[in-house]
Order: C-alpha cells, then sequence, then structure tokens
C-alpha cells in the first residue's frame, strides 16, 4: 500500500506548476511572495516512498545477499556473506514506523544468518554495518512490540547474534600495538599473508560497539580491545597532534601521511567524541580536543578543511572529500554550531554544483577531480543537516533535504532500486546499491523532516524496565548514532552495568536522605539553642567533600572546565539562519 | 572464412563487433554494468508560456533572443530542488508579462547540450536578462514570483518618465536613492547623453540586482527648475539629508559605467532592505556590527503601488536622520507645501510638523557621568546625567551646529564636580536634579541628574522601573532642585496608557536624534513574507497574525530589545521606540526570547522551565529546586536524560523539583545564565540567592547527584526565623513537619508498593526462569542417564574385551613356553648333532683303520640306529608349533579389530 502511495505523490509534485496561475488582484500576489518554505510533510512521505521503492527491490530481487544490483536487478555478495542490507536497514524500518517488518525481519535474521563462513570479512565494516546493525535493532526491539526475554536490555537473542559477530573479530586485535588488522577471516582469524597495513579509521571505530557490547553482556574484552587501539593511535600522533591516513599495525609507522578529516580517517573523530557521550568519558574527549586544535591550526582554511602533512603541516591536497562532510554534524554535537554551520553552507554549494557530493571536488578549481567523481549516495551532508537542523531549525538545511530528495529521485532512481552515481559530472549510473543508503541516507533524510520521530525524543518521554537487577529507565532520548547511523540507547549501558554497582549506594543515600530529614527536625530544635555553630558547619562540610564525593577523574587541576560541555550559544546565533554566518568579536 | 583477401579486414570488424556484443552479454552479470543518465524530458508544462529547451539548446535561444525586446533566460538543472522550486514563480511571472517579454527555460546540465557546453555555473537556477543587446543582467534577488515580476518590469522600463510635478514628487519623496536626469526632446530625436543615461540605468541593475537606486528622466523644462536642473544632459542625485548633487561630468567621463558608480558611492542609505540570499554571507554580520540596528519586519509586496506602512517608515527614518535644521526643507517638502492642497491631505501633519521642526532651536547636550567613589555625591547616586542649555535665541555664534562641543562638556563637568554641595541627601529611588549656571557663558546653564543604578538581582523584579523618558520635563528652568519620582509619571513604552496621551508632546523629540543620540541606529527593512524567521528568533510569536516586528538589535552589548507586538508599528510606537533606545537609562528592557510552545514532560516528572515560568518554578517555589541547563543539540545533555529522570523518581516531590530549561530556546538575565552546558544548580528552599553549582569535574552520576543535594538542601531555616517565632508558629510548624512526614511516609509506602509489584513481576520472571531451567535440569538428568547406561554398555564392552585379552594374553604365553621348549630341543639337537659329527668323524678315522679293531664297528652301528629313531620325531614337532603360531596371529588380529571397533 505504502508503494503505491509514491506514484500519488509524484502526480502532486508535476500537478503544482501546471496550476492554472491566477490572482491579478493584490492579495493574490502578496500570498505568491510568501517564503517558499520546503514542506516538511510532504517530503517525508516521498523519502518513505524512496525507501520501500529500494526495500522492496531488494527483497524481491537481491536477498539474501549483500548488496541490490539495481541496474540488472539482482544480489551480490559484497562485505561478506550475510545479508547486510537487511541488517542495515532493520532499524529504518522501525524509525519509518513499521513495526511488522521490523519483527519479520529479526525472526529472518535469527534463523538466517550465521557467521562461521569461511569469507574475508572487513574488520571495519563489519563492526559498524553488522554488529551496529544488530545491537541497535536489539535495543528497539521491545520499542517494536516484539517479545523480549527477561534479563533484555542486557541479554537477547539479537544481542548474542551481534556478540558472536564481535568475537569473530577479536582475533584482528592480537597484534603487538592492539592495533587491528583491517581483514578477518571469520571462520579462521587473520589470514598469514595478511598485510599490516590498516586505515586510522579502520582502527578508532569499534568503541561505540564494543562498549555497548561489554556494558550489556558484561564480557569488558571487547572494551579493553577497542580502547587499547585508541590508545595506541593516541600514542602515535605526530609532534604537531595530527593522525595519518594508514599505519603499520605491527611496526606502528604510518605508511599514509596525509591527515585530514575525511577518508580514511573520518570516523575515528567521530567515535572519539560519540564515545566520550556515550560513556560520558572525559579522557576521550580530551583526546578529541587536542585533536581539534590541530585540525584548527593546520587544516582550516577559509571553513574547508584540506589535507596536510601530518608531521610538517603543509597543505598536500586542496580538495574536499564528500566522506568529510559528516564534521558539522559532529561539531554541532559538541555545540561548535556555528563553525558547523559556516562549513555546512561551503558543502552546500558543492551540492547545487552537481546534485551530489563527488567523492573528491578540488577547492581552488571548483571542480571534481579525475576518477573520484562519483557519489555512491552517500549521507554525510544529509546527516550533518539533520543534526543542524535540531540544533538551529534553520530553513537552509530543509531545503538541503529537498535537493537531496529532488536529486536522488531523479538522477538514480531506476527500476530495481536506486543506483549509484558514477559519474556526477554527466550523472552516469552504476550498478551497485550500497547498504549505507537505507541505513543511513534514508533515515538521515526521514528524520530531518520528521521532527516528531521518537529518534528525536529530548527526554519528555521515556519507558521503565524492570530487570532482576531493578528498574531501568530507558529510551530517554540521546540515542547514539554508530558511523552507519544505527542508534544506540545510552541508557540501556547504563542499565546493564551501573545499575548493578549504584544501586545499593544509593538504597544508601535515599536511607541516610530520609533520616537525614529525621535529623534535621534534631538539629533543628539545637540550632535554635546555639545559633553560632550553623556558621561552622560548611568550612567542616567543604573540607570533607573529597571524601564525601567520591570521583574516578583523575584531573587535579579544580577550574578546568570540563570537557564534556558544550559552550552555551553566543548572542549572534539568533540572528545566525538561512545562510547568514557572523564573525568572531575579537 | 576468409578467402577474399579484401573482405579480411571487414569481417574482422565484424567479428570484433559479435565478439563485443557477446562480451556485453556475457559481463551483464559482471562488476562494470553502468547506465548513462537518462535523456532529458520537459520541464515546463507544454501548455506554459516558457519556452523549454529542455536539451540545453543555446543557440536556439540565442537565435530567439532577436525576436524580442526583453528576455528572461531561466537556465536550470532538472535535478535541482531550488529550480524546481523557482519554476512555478517563473512560470507565475510568464503567465503576467508573456506578451511583452519572451521567456526561455535552458536546461544547462544535459551534458551533450550547447548550454553545458558552454556555460560553467556552480549553481541553479540562474536566471539572466536581456533588454535588447544589452545583457546579461542577472537577477540574485528572492526566487518569489513578486520580486522576479519587479525586476523585470524594472529591466522593461529602467527609466522612469517623470511628466508632471506629482509624479516628481512621489519619484523624490521615496526612501530609496534615486537619480534624475533631464533631457530635451525638442532639439533633436534623441538628444545626447540620453542613450548612456538609459544605459547607466540598466548597468546599475546588473549590480544592484535590489534595485534600489531608481533612475527617472524629465523630459519638462519646468518640471527640470524644481530640482534646478537647466542644462539638458545633467544627472542628478537626489538626498534626502544631506544636499543633492549633480553628476560632475567635468570631473569624470560621462558613461553608464560612471554614472552607475557615482550613483552607488554617493547613495544615502536611509532605510537599507535587507534581503539575505539564502548562500553563506556576512550580510548581517557587517550591518550589525556598525552599530545598533533597528530591524523592521514589514509584508511587502514590491508590486503595490504604495505601501502606506513603508510611507510612515520612511518618515520615522528622515525625521531620525534630519540633523541640519539650518538648511532648507527637503525639496519634496517645499514643493509639496506650496503645491496644489490635496498634497496637504494626504501628510496630514506636514505643516505643523515642519513649525514645529523650526521652532526649536536648543538642543541640550547631554552627557552622561559615573561619579568616581572619592565624590561627594558618589555615596547617594552614582550616575549623573550632565547636559548644557543654552538660552533661546541669543547664540553667541550662529554658525555652530547644535552638537556637542566637548568643550562645552569639559567645562559642565568641571562646574559640576565645583557645584557638588548643592546636591542634598535623598532616597536611591528618585532621580534628583539640579541647574547651574555656567562660568563662562552668561546664556548657558547646566543641568545635572542624578541617581543610582543598581544592576543586580532586583532587576529582575519589576518593582524597580527606574526609567525615564524626558529629562526636559523634569526639571524648571530656575535652578530649583527637582524631585522626582521617575516611577510615577515616566511613561513606559510597554505602557500604552502612558504613552498615547504623551503621544503629540514627544513627536516631535524625534527628529534629528541620531546625531544627538550616541547610540545611533542604522534603520534596515526586511520582507516578512522572506524573512520571518529572523523574527521569530528575535521573539516574535510563531502565529502572529500580522506579520508586523521590530527590534532593535545592538550586537556589541550582546542584546536586543523588541517592540511590543500588542502594539502596531506605526509611526508614534516607533517614534517611542527609537527614543526610548536612546536616552540615556533606557526603559527598554532587554527581551528574553521564550519557548511559548508548552510540552508537558508526559510523565511529569521533570519540570520543562521556561522564561516566563523560571521566576514562578524556580525562585518563589517552596521547595528545593534542581535545575539542569540543557540544550537539545548538546550530546552530552542529552545523555544524561535518564540520569536526571531517575534522579527525580527518586527525590520526594513536595520538598524537591528537579527542572530543567532549555537555554537554547529560552533567554534568562544574565546572572542566571551560564556558560557552559549542562550545568546544574541547585536552589535551596528559603535561599533562592544562594544557589549552588554542581561541580564540573564530578561525573553526573546519580549517588552523585544525591550526596550533591543531601550536603546543600536540608541545612535548616536560619535560627533568627525561629527565634522569632511564637510558641503557636512553631507548633505550626511542627504540624506541616509531620504532615510533610506522612506524606512522605505515604509516599514511600507507595514506592515500597510499586516496588513489591515490581519484585513480584521479577519473581515471575525468575519463576518463568526456573521452571525453564527446571524442565532444562529434568532433561540434563534424563540425558545423564542416557549417558550414565550408554557408559555402563561401554563398560560391559571394555570387560569383554578385557577377559578375550587376558585370554589371548595367556595363550600367547602359552605360546611363548612351548616356543622356549622348542628352542631348547633344538638346542639340543644342536649339541646331539655336533656331538654326532664328532662321532662320524672319529668314525671315518676308524673307519680308516679297519683292519686295526672291529670291535669298534659293532658299538658304531648301534649309534647309528639310534640317531635315525630321534631325528623324524624333532621335525614333525617342529610343524605342529608353525601351525600354532598361525592360529596365534589370526587371534591377536581378531582381539585388534575387537578394540577398534
Amino acid at each position: 500500500m505504502l508503494r503505491s502511495l509514491y506514484p500519488l505523490l509524484c502526480l502532486y509534485v508535476l500537478h503544482v506548476p501546471g496550476r492554472p496561475p491566477q490572482g491579478a488582484n493584490r492579495g493574490e500576489v502578496v500570498a505568491g511572495a510568501a517564503a517558499h518554505e520546503v514542506d516538511a510533510a510532504l517530503y517525508r512521505e516521498r523519502v518513505r516512498a524512496m525507501f520501500y521503492h529500494a526495500y522492496d527491490n531488494y527483497l524481491a530481487h537481491a536477498f539474501p545477499y549483500d548488496e541490490l544490483r539495481p541496474l540488472t536487478c539482482d544480489g551480490q555478495d559484497t562485505w561478506g556473506s550475510f545479508s547486510l542490507t537487511l541488517i542495515d536497514a532493520l532499524d529504518t524500518l522501525l524509525i519509518l514506523g513499521n513495526v511488522s517488518e521490523f519483527q519479520r525481519v529479526v525472526d529472518v535474521l535469527q534463523e538466517g544468518v550465521d557467521f562461521d563462513i569461511d569469507v574475508n570479512a572487513s574488520v571495519f565494516e563489519t563492526n559498524i554495518r553488522v554488529v551496529g546493525g544488530l545491537l541497535s535493532a536489539h535495543l528497539l526491539s521491545k520499542k517494536a512490540g516484539t517479545e523480549v526475554e527477561p534479563g533484555w536490555p542486557c541479554s537477547g537473542p539479537l544481542l548474542r547474534m551481534a556478540e558472536e559477530a564481535a568475537r569473530k573479530l577479536l582475533p584482528a586485535f592480537q597484534t603487538p600495538t592492539g592495533m587491528p588488522f583491517g581483514t578477518v577471516n571469520l571462520l579462521h582469524g587473520v589470514n598469514p599473508g595478511e598485510t599490516p597495513v590498516t586505515c586510522t579509521a579502520g582502527i578508532g571505530t569499534f568503541i561505540v560497539e564494543f562498549a555497548t557490547l561489554s556494558h550489556l553482556t558484561g564480557d569488558p574484552v571487547f572494551e579493553d580491545a577497542a580502547r587499547k587501539a585508541l590508545k595506541a593511535l593516541w600514542k602515535n600522533r605526530s609532534d604537531i597532534g595530527l593522525v595519518g591516513n594508514h599505519i603499520d599495525v605491527v611496526t606502528a609507522k604510518w605508511v599514509a601521511q596525509d591527515a585530514g578529516i575525511g577518508a580514511g580517517v573520518d570516523s575515528y573523530f567521530e567515535y572519539l567524541v560519540k564515545g566520550a557521550i556515550l560513556l560520558q568519558d572525559e579522557e576521550l574527549m580530551s583526546m578529541f580536543l587536542e585533536y581539534n586544535k590541530a585540525i584548527k591550526n593546520y587544516t582550516k582554511f577559509d571553513d574547508w578543511y584540506l589535507w596536510v602533512q601530518m608531521y610538517k603541516g603543509t597543505v598536500t591536497m586542496p580538495i574536499f572529500q564528500s566522506l568529510e562532510a559528516y564534521w558539522p554534524g559532529l561539531q554541532s554535537l559538541i555545540g561548535d554550531i556555528d563553525n558547523a554551520m559556516r562549513t555546512f553552507l561551503n558543502y552546500y554549494t558543492v551540492w547545487k554544483q552537481f546534485g551530489g557530493l563527488p567523492e573528491f571536488y578540488n577547492i581552488p578549481q571548483g571542480y571534481t577531480v579525475e576518477k573520484r567523481e562519483g557519489y555512491p549516495l552517500r549521507p554525510e551532508l544529509i546527516e550533518s543537516a539533520m543534526y543542524l537542523y535540531r540544533a538551529t531549525q534553520d530553513p537552509t538545511l530543509l531545503e538541503l533535504g529537498r535537493d537531496a530528495v529532488e536529486s536522488i529521485e531523479r538522477i538514480s532512481k531506476v527500476e530495481c532500486g536506486f543506483a549509484t552515481i558514477k559519474d556526477l559530472r554527466d550523472h552516469r549510473l552504476d550498478n551497485r546499491m550500497e547498504s549505507f543508503f537505507l541505513a543511513e541516507t534514508v533515515k538521515y533524510l526521514y528524520l530531518l523532516f520528521d521532527a516528531d520521530n521518537f529518534m528525536h525524543n529530548d527526554g519528555s518521554t521515556f519507558n521503565i524496565v524492570l530487570t532482576p537487577y531493578g528498574e531501568c529507565v530507558l529510551d530517554a532520548g540521546g540515542y547514539i548514532f554508530n558511523t552507519e547511523a544505527h542508534p544506540i540507547d545510552p541508557a540501556a549501558l547504563h542499565c546493564c552495568k551501573k545499575q548493578k554497582e549504584e544501586r545499593w549506594e544509593i538504597e544508601d543515600l535515599m536511607r541516610e536522605f530520609y533520616s537525614l530529614k529525621r535529623n534535621k527536625k534534631l538539629t533543628l530544635k539545637r540550632t535554635t539553642d546555639k545559633s553560632e555553630g550553623e556558621s561552622q558547619k560548611p568550612s567542616v562540610d567543604t573540607s570533607s567533600e573529597d571524601g564525601r564525593i567520591k570521583t574516578n577523574l583523575k584531573n587535579n587541576t579544580k577550574r578546568k572546565i570540563s570537557p564534556l560541555s558544550c559552550p552555551n550559544q553566543p548572542f549572534n546565533s539568533k540572528l545566525e539562519v538561512m545562510g547568514q554566518v557572523f564573525l568572531d568579536n575579537t | 572464412m576468409a578467402r577474399r583477401p579484401e573482405l579480411l579486414c571487414g569481417a574482422a570488424v565484424v567479428l570484433g563487433c559479435a565478439l563485443l556484443v557477446v562480451l556485453k552479454v556475457s559481463c551483464s552479470r559482471a562488476k562494470d554494468v553502468t547506465m548513462p543518465a537518462k535523456i532529458p524530458v520537459n520541464f515546463f508544462s507544454s501548455r506554459s508560456p516558457v519556452i523549454d529547451l529542455f536539451r540545453g539548446q543555446l543557440d536556439y535561444a540565442d537565435h530567439l533572443r532577436q525576436d524580442s525586446e526583453v528576455v528572461l533566460y531561466f537556465f536550470y538543472a532538472p535535478w535541482c530542488g531550488q529550480s524546481i522550486a523557482a519554476r512555478e514563480e517563473i512560470e507565475h511571472v510568464a503567465s503576467r508579462l508573456s506578451d511583452q517579454v519572451l521567456f526561455v527555460a535552458v536546461n544547462c546540465w544535459w551534458n551533450q547540450g550547447k548550454c553545458r557546453k558552454q556555460k560553467h555555473f556552480f549553481y541553479f537556477p540562474v536566471i539572466h536578462l536581456y533588454h535588447r543587446s544589452f545583457g546579461p543582467i542577472e537577477y540574485k534577488g528572492p526566487m518569489s514570483a513578486v520580486y522576479i515580476e519587479k525586476f523585470v518590469r524594472r529591466v522593461m522600463t529602467p527609466l522612469l518618465y517623470i511628466s508632471s510635478r506629482s509624479k516628481l514628487l512621489d519619484f523624490l519623496s521615496n526612501y530609496e536613492p534615486g537619480v534624475l536626469g533631464y533631457f530635451e526632446f525638442n532639439a533633436s530625436p534623441q538628444p545626447p547623453g540620453y542613450l548612456t543615461f538609459f544605459t547607466s540605468a540598466l548597468h546599475s541593475l546588473k549590480k544592484d540586482y535590489l534595485g534600489t537606486i531608481r533612475f527617472g528622466v524629465i523630459t519638462d523644462k519646468q518640471i527640470a527648475k524644481e530640482v534646478s536642473l537647466m542644462r539638458s544632459g545633467t544627472v542628478y542625485l537626489h538626498r534626502h539629508v544631506n544636499n543633492s548633487l549633480i553628476y560632475p561630468s567635468e570631473v569624470m567621463n560621462y558613461t553608464a559605467e560612471n554614472i552607475c558608480k557615482w550613483a552607488l558611492e554617493n547613495q544615502e542609505m536611509l532605510i537599507r532592505w535587507l534581503r539575505p540570499h539564502g548562500g553563506k554571507s556576512l550580510l548581517l554580520n557587517n550591518e550589525l556590527k556598525k552599530g545598533p540596528a533597528l530591524l523592521l519586519f514589514i509584508p511587502f509586496n514590491p508590486l503595490a503601488e504604495s505601501n502606506p506602512l513603508l510611507d510612515e517608515i520612511t518618515k520615522v527614518a528622515l525625521e531620525y536622520k534630519n540633523c541640519n535644521k539650518s538648511q532648507a526643507p527637503e525639496p519634496a517638502q517645499h514643493l509639496r507645501e506650496s503645491d496644489s492642497p490635496d498634497f496637504g491631505s494626504v501628510v496630514p501633519d506636514a505643516r505643523t510638523k515642519l513649525t514645529e521642526t523650526f521652532s526649536i532651536t536648543e538642543y541640550p547636550c547631554c552627557n552622561t557621568v559615573v561619579l568616581p567613589q572619592w565624590h561627594s555625591i558618589s555615596r547617594t547616586h552614582n550616575v549623573c546625567e550632565l547636559c548644557v542649555n543654552q538660552t533661546v535665541g541669543v547664540k553667541p555664534s550662529q554658525v555652530t551646529v547644535p552638537q556637542c562641543n566637548f568643550l562645552e562638556i569639559e567645562a559642565a563637568l568641571n562646574s559640576f564636580y565645583l557645584q557638588e554641595r548643592t546636591f542634598f541627601q535623598v532616597a536611591s529611588n528618585t532621580i534628583e536634579c539640579s541647574n547651574f549656571l555656567s562660568f563662562y557663558s552668561p546664556f548657558s546653564y547646566y543641568t545635572a541628574c542624578c541617581r543610582t543604578v543598581n544592576r543586580g538581582l532586583l532587576s529582575l523584579d519589576n518593582s524597580k522601573k527606574t526609567i525615564f523618558q524626558n529629562l526636559e520635563v523634569a526639571f524648571s528652568s530656575h535652578g530649583k532642585k527637582v524631585k522626582k519620582d521617575a516611577q510615577s509619571s515616566i511613561p513606559h513604552i510597554e505602557d500604552r496608557n502612558y504613552f498615547v496621551p504623551d503621544l503629540h508632546v514627544n513627536g516631535t523629540n524625534i527628529t534629528g536624534l541620531s546625531c544627538r543620540t550616541n547610540k545611533t541606529l542604522n534603520l534596515y527593512l526586511l520582507d516578512s513574507n522572506l524573512f520571518w524567521k529572523y523574527a521569530e528568533r528575535l521573539g516574535a510569536s510563531r502565529a502572529a497574525r500580522v506579520k508586523e516586528f521590530a527590534a532593535i538589535v545592538d550586537l556589541k552589548e550582546e542584546t536586543h530589545y523588541i517592540l511590543d507586538q500588542n502594539q502596531a508599528v506605526v509611526r508614534s510606537t516607533l517614534e517611542n521606540f527609537i527614543q526610548n533606545f536612546s536616552i540615556i537609562y533606557s526603559p527598554l528592557k532587554r527581551h528574553l526570547v521564550g519557548d511559548s510552545s508548552v510540552h508537558f514532560h508526559v510523565q511529569h516528572v521533570i519540570t520543562e522551565v521556561t522564561t516566563n515560568t523560571f521566576h514562578e518554578v524556580v525562585l518563589l517555589s517552596e521547595k528545593d529546586v534542581l535545575l539542569l541547563y540543557y540544550a537539545q543539540w548538546c550530546g552530552f545533555c542529552a545523555s544524561l536524560n535518564h540520569i536526571f529522570i531517575q534522579l527525580a523518581r527518586f527525590l520526594p516531590p513536595d520538598n524537591f523539583t528537579v527542572a530543567r530549561i532549555d537555554v537554547s530556546q529560552n533567554d534568562l538575565p544574565w546572572e542566571f545564565m551560564t556558560d557552559r552546558l549542562p550545568t546544574i544548580l541547585l536552589f535551596p528552599q528559603n535561599r533562592k540567592d544562594q544557589s549552588v553549582k554542581f561541580p564540573e569535574d564530578f561525573s553526573v552520576t546519580v549517588p552523585n547527584l544525591l550526596k550533591f543535594i543531601l550536603r546543600y538542601s536540608s541545612l535548616p531555616s536560619s535560627a533568627s526565623d525561629l527565634e522569632s517565632c511564637t510558641k503557636e508558629c512553631l507548633q505550626k510548624e511542627e504540624i506541616a513537619l509531620q504532615q510533610r512526614r506522612t506524606s512522605h511516609l505515604e509516599r514511600e509506602i507507595e514506592k515500597l508498593r510499586s516496588e513489591v509489584s515490581a519484585i513480584h513481576q521479577t519473581h515471575e520472571q525468575l519463576e518463568a526462569q526456573l521452571s525453564e531451567s527446571r524442565a532444562e535440569e529434568r532433561r540434563l538428568q534424563q540425558q545423564k542417564h542416557t549417558l550414565e547406561r550408554q557408559r555402563k554398555t561401554l563398560q560391559l564392552h571394555s570387560e569383554h574385551l578385557q577377559t578375550i585379552c587376558e585370554q589371548k594374553n595367556k595363550e600367547l604365553e602359552e605360546m611363548a613356553e612351548k616356543l622356549q621348549e622348542l628352542a631348547d630341543a633344538s638346542e639340543n639337537l644342536l649339541k646331539e648333532n655336533a656331538l654326532l659329527r664328532v662321532l662320524v668323524a672319529s668314525m671315518e678315522r676308524k673307519l680308516e683303520n679297519k683292519d686295526e679293531n672291529k670291535k669298534y664297528v659293532l658299538s658304531e652301528e648301534m649309534l647309528s640306529n639310534d640317531n635315525t629313531g630321534t631325528i623324524p620325531t624333532a621335525t614333525d614337532r617342529l610343524h605342529d608349533e608353525r601351525v600354532d603360531i598361525n592360529i596365534d596371529t589370526r587371534v591377536t588380529e581378531q582381539s585388534k579389530e575387537n578394540r577398534t571397533e
């Protein structure tokens, strides 16, 4: 039924220009002068139609292969052999509100997917797509109305599947440095002749999934592995604080020394921030803030981010990569909204030029780079638009969403789905539809246009789940999207780990709380006799403060700003919409 | 196949093609299948008046251009959202102007089209206009039909023909700068310079795409005289505030570019339209950095003949900027007055306004003095307003501009400090004024008004409205001290009752204000049809029926003020607004933008605070309030949601409020703001002024927050309170406490109940788990049984095998014994054999000695008989043993097989 909605919408859209021009009288003309605000509801439904067009075709032609080939209407295995598109699209189904299909797919996956296969799989891709997808599906399964087993969210079939998949990846981490190999055989572990060169993102993009796994299952092995890899990268950064593109995981020598924020590095920075938010981890955040300084110092020019030599800081490539477009979204998460908006507007001009973002865009020449003209329907710019729209409600961001929907529909829609754009200069199409199109591009587009989606929950609604360990507050918003747009509920992590640790402490404190009430009445009577005792009390308290409030933080400086905070927005941010930017007041 | 050599080549080609086809077919399942871009189709409907060249036929487009005087090109890309959105607008314009203008849309994306090959656009759509051969003029304004139409009309008629005095008046009274050219058409068909002037008008549209500078042409000598243009070919730039200019044709060459440049450079910006184009721009940054700005949002229709609201605003702006009083009044007004009386009715108050303008010849020149600490007055007052007043009429010099003279202020300051004794101590909430004569000039006297400005917590309190508007009213001219309560007599802008009667008194005060105040405003207009978003961000209500809004934005001070939205944006309110801003100790209050949409926390656990409810919920509440400052976009805030919800569920709601405020949607007074998010503040009960901040370097967890609350919240109310309390009140308090205790206990019971139910549920879960595990156990036991049985059979089997093994071993041992026996026997035989050999040898020797002894022969025969009897028996036994061994090996093999089985 939903599929049939699409042609109707199309008809409607086509019908609009044909509307007979009317209104010689003044009132009509004024109405025509009104700003063209993007009709979010209309575009939301068009995105939904896009999703089903791609999804239904995948099921019809490509399942159980990894991906759909839209030009030949068949499927192929790309990153393994685990029906990748289905796993990736699972939580998008729920975000679109299709509960029944979600439940059906969960059953299909539980029976059909097997990780005991002799396949060489990318550690990075398997982690973000498969482990991430299964984890988010597990955490959302209650919301989707599936029967969850007692002990959820700390146990469940999808969680066990995710754990199984992640365990297959662990052998890759057995290196002298702790940094993982890029590829692992799911059955035999690391192949003997495996290359030790891994890209930076392939090393630093595990903490979100692995920490979630460790918190949910209670097995710290995952989080430890991810942290060890992160620390190794941090240790090997250059003197000026940058990291390169590829590193030898055995010798810890940088093989590709281009430093930037795009391909090969991107999600490393993303995961430092998201890991810090998810785990309330100051260490990760201070790492990111250090990198951020170096990135601003060396790679930022006129709100573009270029590629520089990681030791010298000299510019090596003045290009913009479509993968870099996640950066504004990341900045908005930590409150650097004006910079984010400025960079976003730069990137948006590239979209306007081509109807998509080329993999590489030469900034001085203002054109694509040879052999990097493709646009595989990547989500990054739309992702940033979604985050920024949450922060600013700027109509420009909806305009990007509109442009994206129009471009993708008009350029890449074919009979069997949506095809990757092979060359943005002439809009030639390639026979591929990457799984991130359904997992990310469509999801972020939908969330951009659907302001009331439960993913945008600001904490005004929540669910109470009774676990054998106590009651947990879940679904209170603040979802962290992994780099494949699979949402993780930070409350669930807390529920399975911290909750148990904190429970008795809270009980004690509450008892003290109530007894103090009684004490208060006692002291009340006493203080009527001697009022001096009161004035002494605060000083006693401050001296014992460190003893009373225990903390696991290591920083000694007392007046330091917590890295786990955002700056409040300056006054001029009120007017920073619709393309207006302000220079710093300095 | 290739017998004929001349066909070989062709055959090879055919073969090649065939191969290619085959390859292509076989590769269709391989990776590199691509598809060329779709063939472009019609972008505009066929019924549309727009000619759609969707294959990018630029040459045909150029050809079409020759047919029409004015042509609009719409270069689009079919995939571009903006082009799609603009399409409708273009069609709308085309339907209205299709008889005069040719509309051509060109697909400039199709890569086989001419347009794509020749033009290189960075964005779409691009609108180019041609006026005959002149062009392209790019349109960069808003993609809105009315704006496009207006612009097209401007290109169609770049010059306004001014044929009458009234038209001239209209032209000159407009707020936007105007350029007039005077050309006599009687002399020749086209007077010299006219074409250049015409081109310069078109040229200006290229640079000034908003079309702010209007170009007019006068053909009548009489009318030209009105603006003192005598010679044909002169160009005149009209300015309202400054002197109008005549184009200096002797200095600059008379070219279109130069005229245009000259006009742009010398134009006067009375009010500017701000029309952000949507792309990245520093427009607002650049304009607002110039100083405080009054932003006026009005719905604007560029096609409308008249816009009364805009006219009013223009008048306000003129008044505000009109500094030079001694100058002759505006040409426009001058003309209006001498013109027919019906113009007077258009502007009913023009005359009166003018007379008022002339009557005022003195301007107080004021300066604010912040008193240093040593000054005796500073004990009671800390800020004084010092004004220099000059006696009416008798000015020492006629030439001086009525602006503040630095020397005068300096002198006034000196005498002010000397005259300090004239002030008496008074209550701090009043303004005290005093006049004293200048030492140097008998014609001027000074006025000083002092008051205390106290910026503190209390400023939130509405009762302290230390506002005054009009100092001149406050003092009498006789050098008396005037004490005045500011609150009682000074109208406040938000107070309509005051404001309306004062209208006429204050009406003139705005005249030339921009030069008198040190807070000069720049005036800007924004079309609220297009840019209402900015108004919303400044605090205009989203649901406003009339989209009119005025706000003063002061970027440096990081504040803004808004005109109360209940008031209509009319001349008088605007004047008051500007005035209130300009005076020192402005009565305007920093506007706090608040989120008006009421969104309840669904489960009512956390109280959502807004700008409007902050006071009530946080400061006035009788509870301890834990307030979280957050913003929805801040990742660190959002991941704390669950912790706060949990905390709120723990704390008793009758003593505690867990609240939060989204500070990106809700402004607060400075003293309650924080610079980092999230921030957690505790406003303890009874001591709301002593809020405590949750230390930043502690992680935000439920136990930490509980400890924090425990430490700071429950301090008993101060002893002095209780001392003043009588027994009765003590009793009351006790009762209250008891009530609280009971309610608390009730709550606890409820909580316990819910806990019990939770435990029940978990119990059920556990039971389910238990039964499951029991079933599992049973299954396991069954398995165990079967395993044991299997084990037993295996044991039996092994025992069996062992016995067999033993048997075999025994047999083997027997065999070994037999073998041993055999070996012994053979050894004996060997020995016997050796003996026999010895015997034989000795016999042989004896045989040789036959003759010697016959007795020996007998004995030898007997021996040989013995030998033949024993030997066969030995061989028999050997044979027997071999058979036995054969059987043995067969048995051992069998037993081996058994074991392996």
